[in-house]
């Protein structure tokens, strides 16, 4: 929308509610570009630490490489810090809710990673306890943001989150776990850029 | 009766800021200038009004090694914002307000 320049003027009753409107509504549907990257990379990063995992313990079977899981916190929290000391040029209370719910979820998931890799929950299904508490993310973000390709690849991540729940065969949970995150963060974080470059580029 | 537009919200360029600042929880003095479409001495002198009645708060921090100034509407500046908008509609809805008072 064309930014004409505002004046130190007086308005009259008609103009100041048409103001207010415009302004609302431009900085409601507001989207940057590169809005998608933080999906990306966490979705990359686990994509990426899984497939690793997976190859090393069809190398030789191991307890010791469940170690490589800590590879995503150890490359996805410098970028988090990084993210912080860059911060966005505005800040909408849907951005404040999404913070929160993924807080709240990537901490539960990390805990009980934690738990699981050190065998104090060992019989916890964790590859699909994280896939259902990322999807969970991952629609609820879609529900806020009104995003629908966030919802149905959510919805999707799970029926795959139960198919790795169901199965007893490592290549399949491995590899499963590994297409979860690819559709419930890769894609539609694709999509968020994809919208985002197209909308940034057309201002 | 019509209800006193409160004079500091009732020009375009403080109403555009505070209409921003109202829907958001916080933003940058350059999203601010690019929304409002001014000159950053002109938004700089009157965000410095809207921060001298308490409508909102400025906090100047680095974004990298650049100098970053973000605001962000007060309890003080809702209210007003909010009492601007019901006079507002006192002007354009004057028969239901009378009745209502």
């Amino acid at each position: 929308m064309e930014n004409v320049e505002m004046q130190d003027r007086p308005l009259n009753e008609q103009e100041s509610l048409a103001l207010i409107a415009k302004m609302i509504q431009n900085t409601q549907h507001r989207l940057e570009r590169n809005a998608g990257l933080s999906r990306l990379v966490w979705g990359y990063i686990t994509v990426i630490t899984t497939i690793a995992v997976w190859i090393a313990f069809r190398l030789s079977d191991n307890y010791y490489w469940n170690y490589l899981w800590f590879l995503i916190p150890v490359t996805g929290i410098p970028y988090l810090l990084l993210r912080k000391r860059q911060p966005k040029e505005v800040r909408t209370y849907v951005d404040k809710v999404i913070s929160y719910i993924w807080i709240v979820l990537g901490s539960t998931g990390f805990l009980l990673s934690v738990l699981s890799i050190f065998s104090v929950m060992w019989s916890f299904p964790i590859l699909f306890i994280i896939i259902l508490i990322m999807g969970m993310g991952s629609i609820l973000t879609g529900l806020v943001t009104e995003f629908k390709a966030a919802i149905i690849c959510g919805i999707i991540a799970m029926v795959i989150g139960a198919i790795n729940y169901l199965t007893n065969a490592f290549d399949i949970k491995m590899l499963t776990f590994a297409l979860a995150f690819i559709v419930m963060d890769v894609i539609p974080g694709h999509i968020v850029n994809y919208r985002a470059k197209k909308r940034c580029s057309k201002n | 009766m019509f209800k006193e537009l409160n004079p500091l919200l009732h020009s375009e360029l403080r109403l555009g800021v505070m209409s921003i600042l109202i829907s958001v929880e916080s933003a940058d003095f350059t999203y601010i200038r690019k929304q409002t479409g001014t000159t950053a001495g002109n938004l700089s002198v009157q965000i410095e009004k809207l921060k001298e009645a308490g409508y909102i708060d400025v906090t100047k921090t680095f974004k990298g090694k650049m100098p970053c100034t973000t605001c962000k509407i007060t309890n003080k500046g809702i209210e007003a914002f909010q009492q601007y908008i019901d006079a507002l509609q006192s002007y354009l809805h004057p028969g239901q307000h009378k009745k209502e008072g």
